[in-house]
């Protein structure tokens, strides 16, 4: 054992908890270690001043303020609970509603935020079921009054992640016939070449 | 036999409040010393204690006897309470070593010792040496980094075990050894003019 290890088991010698193995090498390496020695001593001198000190006691007035401040929790905490109490019983029981009011009020909000998150969900649209389509402006200054140019349509394939915004990646297409200007023109962004373009 | 401290939470949750007010008596002393010895701040401290009495009394509904002691509950608490102090005081060395020791003991000893000279252990001399010696191991302990003055303290101070300190700063067995080894290590090269 040297005097880093040693002085790692410090504590545990103080404190008598040093296992046989450990006690014997420690007390075998303070025995001829003097430098040790010494610092051990003082080490075993600063541990007890500081578990001589002084404890400091709370002030006559922490009792009754904290007292003060539990009931002023209690207050409030009982307040809150009358007032949710309250509020559930006015709810319950207004004397002008009849009894299945309530009920059908909750019913309803049920009904509604359930219809909502089904249409959301896309249990009540189908807007999945149409293939990507993307109009494409043919129209140029060079070719105007000549027919419109029909490019290749692509692999059809549906594109993902094109709008975050909208579930399951799919572009909302509409359904209404495009203006003549306008080819429809179905395309894959994984598989159309750019030509050494972007 | 359950702990004392357990029953008087149950008491409490069932509807008697003098047994919170019991648990307060019983904790209040040490938990000062606690924080005022973290800390550094002995008016500070009350605060904190309050509020951590009040956190306790919030919570006590939520509060599991088998799962953890109430003591090391409310030290937790406490310990992260200070955290929290000494995070918002930032780098501003408040040092109150005078205040800390003061409050109840030492002046009051001082007093003491002016009205009974004939005792060696109550003369102004070694009651000033004695003051001077424990303001300085309160600025070392001050002076410790927080991850090894917590454990110090709990330890040295409070007398809690090495397991209960692990439990309260939620640290592995060995690391609450090794920190409490290395904050003694370093106290006793802080304390060298005195010890």
């Amino acid at each position: 054992m040297n005097c880093l290890q040693a002085e790692e088991h410090f504590s545990a010698y103080f404190e008598d908890a040093l296992d046989y193995q450990a006690l014997r090498g420690f007390e075998a390496h303070l025995a001829e270690c003097e430098a040790c020695q010494h610092e051990y001593a003082r080490f075993q001198e600063s541990v007890k001043v500081v578990q001589q000190l002084p404890q400091i006691e709370p002030s006559f007035d922490f009792m009754p303020t904290l007292l003060e401040r539990l009931a002023e929790e209690r207050r409030e905490f009982g307040g809150v609970k009358e007032i949710i109490a309250t509020g559930w019983n006015r709810l319950q029981d207004g004397p002008r509603r009849p009894k299945w009011a309530f009920s059908a009020v909750i019913a309803l909000i049920l009904i509604v935020a359930g219809g909502g998150y089904l249409y959301q969900d896309g249990f009540l649209s189908d807007r999945d079921s149409q293939p990507v389509v993307v109009a494409t402006p043919t129209t140029q200054p060079s070719r105007v009054g000549l027919p419109p140019i029909e490019l290749p349509v692509s692999v059809q394939r549906r594109v993902r992640n094109v709008d975050p915004f909208s579930r399951g990646g799919v572009i909302p297409t509409s359904r209404q016939p495009m203006q003549q200007h306008y080819i429809l023109k179905q395309v894959s962004y994984i598989s159309t070449s750019t030509r050494g373009g972007l | 036999m359950p702990d004392l401290d357990d029953e008087l939470m149950e008491r409490y949750r069932a509807g008697d409040e003098e047994a919170f007010t019991l648990l307060v008596r019983r904790h209040q002393q040490p938990l000062v010393n606690f924080i005022a010895r973290y800390i550094n701040d002995r008016d500070g401290a009350e605060d904190l204690a309050q509020e951590t009495f009040i956190r306790i009394f919030k919570a006590s509904r939520r509060y599991k006897p088998g799962q953890a002691h109430f003591k090391t509950w409310m030290y937790h608490i406490a310990s992260n309470l200070c955290k929290n102090e000494l995070r918002n005081r930032g780098r501003r060395n408040r040092y109150r070593v005078d205040s800390v020791v003061d409050g109840n003991g030492d002046s009051e000893q001082i007093d003491r010792i002016e009205n009974a000279p004939a005792d060696v252990a109550f003369q102004p001399e070694v009651a000033l040496e004695r003051k001077e010696l424990h303001d300085a191991i309160q600025s070392a302990i001050a002076e410790l980094p927080e991850e090894y003055r917590a454990p110090l303290v709990l330890r040295d101070l409070q007398g809690l075990s090495y397991d209960e300190i692990s439990e309260t700063l939620e640290l592995r067995s060995g690391t609450t050894k090794s920190r409490i080894n290395r904050a003694r290590l370093m106290l006793k090269d802080k304390l060298k003019s005195f010890v």
